[in-house]
């Protein structure tokens, strides 16, 4: 391994590299491989509970939605998207935390990585959970017939959406929280009123009318928008302002993480 | 050139400055150590050196390598092992290991042979699929320095490598860095223990404040700043401001050390005692801790004037 260091295409500390992006996936791959049992519950018993009870109780309550045909159609996308959501952002949050309390991305920058390639490859893994989940929450929302098993690919690629927007987020919090009681507030001030207000469970319309334009500005609705969209096979130019959101919002996030989790890590 | 080069390196933080106008040289094949107490700036070295901790002025450079240019490659030939042994609790002992090696440039598969390799070494290749957290404090500390040898960096950074091991982990650590000075690693490691730094170092730079105060070999330290003598008086309850006062009119540097008062010679030549009663005294070969004791005394001084 002598001589690679004077090689000049190493001098270049802004350059990606591939090797720290996917060494660190592969670490959290083995990390998730270790509690996959326990990891089960994560993906898809819990989701499992949670379509249930709405799709088949509150559902049998609520009747039709206008549009959409039954409540468990209309609400299922945005259980998958909802769920998937959960899952980047504590992925990014609450474990990156840990990784940082506990030195792990410390030890990971004494090898030739930077905080940059950290940062994509906690994205990646965001991206990775938040797939795993669309595809455990998707299918079982299929098996009920709730969503086409022929839109499940395309909300894979809305998952891919919410991984890396969420991963963002998750990571702000993370390089910016003190302690671990600042970072709860990911859960309280983010993950759970996002996950009710942005069209998951209601149409965004029955909101009062001050609060339509601040839902409609909120992360998650415009994935909860284009999941619906893709499994209801109803696309328009809404969905595709969605798109630029959620890829704007995304290549804004990443820098940000970047910058913070340097500040953070090297001092 | 030398393996690791510094040169008027310089840290703050804030109105801190942590570390002070540092430069030092460590040879090739060398085991060097930075000996001072918390707070004396070893750490932050060490960690400019591994590109944890930006560097505010100087340069410092590894096989002629310039971290603040080229961190990436300086990485590629260093180990470190931290102070907390940076261990991932989420993997087993053996993971620790792959997944470094992947990082830093090997293949899976080697990355894989090269960790049941180290682990053997270290004896450790019983407990390869163990939790990182059922290791004990030993073990850990073994096992960070078995990662930051997968690798086979050419110097590897010990930040503290024995604090808080019992004296069995003790020995058995210092053994096995005595290995690897063997096969040629060279070493840059940090201590506030004196036995330490005299069993495993061919040079020391004592630090204080963020400064070397001084730098040598540890029988050159101690022939210059301690001589070849020293005595340990240990004097009962009632006779100790006596003893004080004696030592004081004999204008015989002491520093007051629990129950004892350490007496290190002059200018090479053994302690002068005056005549005293009521007292134990030890005479004994003169050692770092009386070195540090001097340097450290009087570096406390100028740094309050």
């Amino acid at each position: 391994m002598s001589g690679t260091a004077l090689d000049p295409s190493n001098a270049a500390p802004v350059r990606l590299r591939l090797r720290s992006v996917t060494g660190i996936w592969w670490r959290h791959v083995l990390a998730l491989g270790r509690v996959w049992k326990v990891a089960v519950t994560w993906f898809a018993v819990e989701p499992a509970f949670v379509l249930l009870a709405v799709a088949l109780g509150i559902g049998r309550l609520v009747g039709e939605v206008e549009a959409y045909g039954s409540y468990a159609v209309f609400v299922a996308p945005g259980i998958v998207v909802g769920t998937a959501m959960f899952h980047a952002l504590f992925e990014c949050s609450w474990a990156a935390f840990q990784r940082i309390q506990q030195s792990v991305y410390e030890t990971i920058l004494t090898a030739p990585v930077t905080v940059a390639e950290i940062v994509l490859a906690e994205l990646c893994f965001a991206v990775t959970r938040a797939m795993i989940s669309t595809v455990a929450v998707g299918c079982f929302a299929a098996a009920f017939g709730w969503v086409p098993w022929s839109a499940l690919p395309a909300l894979l690629l809305v998952s891919v959406g919410v991984g890396t927007v969420f991963g963002g987020i998750g990571l702000l919090f993370a390089a910016l929280s003190p302690t671990v009681h600042a970072l709860s507030l990911v859960f309280t001030l983010v993950a759970t009123p996002l996950f009710f207000f942005s069209g998951a469970f209601f149409p965004i319309s029955v909101l009062p009318d001050w609060l339509e334009p601040v839902a409609w500005g909120a992360p998650l609705t415009a994935l909860v928008h284009l999941g619906r969209g893709v499994a209801l096979g109803q696309l328009d130019a809404g969905h595709a302002w969605a798109v630029v959101y959620v890829v704007g919002l995304s290549l804004a996030l990443y820098p940000l993480a970047v910058t913070l989790l340097r500040r953070r890590l090297l001092v | 050139m030398a393996e690791i080069e510094a040169f008027n390196l310089v840290k703050t933080f804030g109105a801190l400055r942590a570390v002070d106008g540092l430069s030092f040289r460590v040879e090739r094949g060398e085991t060097y150590g930075l000996l001072g107490p918390n707070g004396a700036g070893k750490t932050t070295t060490m960690r400019m050196l591994a590109g944890l901790s930006p560097i505010t002025a100087g340069t410092l450079r590894l096989a002629g390598i310039d971290v603040a240019a080229n961190p990436r490659g300086v990485r590629e030939q260093l180990g470190v092992v931290t102070q907390s042994d940076g261990l991932d609790d989420e993997l087993t002992a053996v993971q620790n290991l792959e997944v470094f090696g992947f990082l830093v440039g090997l293949s899976r598969r080697e990355a894989k042979r090269r960790a049941r390799e180290v682990l053997e070494f270290f004896d450790l290749a019983g407990r390869a699929d163990d939790e990182v957290a059922d290791l004990s404090g030993g073990m850990r500390r073994r096992l960070a320095i078995a990662r930051s040898l997968v690798t086979e960096p050419r110097v590897i950074v010990l930040d503290e490598p024995s604090t808080g091991l019992d004296p069995e982990s003790r020995v058995r650590v210092w053994e096995e860095l005595a290995t690897l000075k063997q096969a040629g690693v060279t070493l840059l490691m940090s201590t506030h223990y004196m036995d330490e730094a005299e069993t495993l170092c061919d040079r020391l730079a004592i630090m204080h404040s963020g400064r070397i105060l001084d730098e040598g070999t540890p029988p050159e330290l101690v022939a210059r700043h301690a001589g070849s003598l020293a005595a340990d008086i240990r004097p009962d309850a009632a006779s100790r401001e006596a003893v004080r006062a004696a030592l004081r009119a004999a204008g015989q540097p002491f520093r007051e050390v629990g129950a004892l008062f350490r007496v290190t010679g002059r200018d090479g030549g053994p302690p002068r005692l005056p005549a005293l009663q009521g007292v134990t005294v030890t005479e004994r070969a003169a050692n770092l801790e009386d070195v540090f004791l001097t340097l450290a005394g009087r570096g406390l001084k100028e740094a309050e004037a």
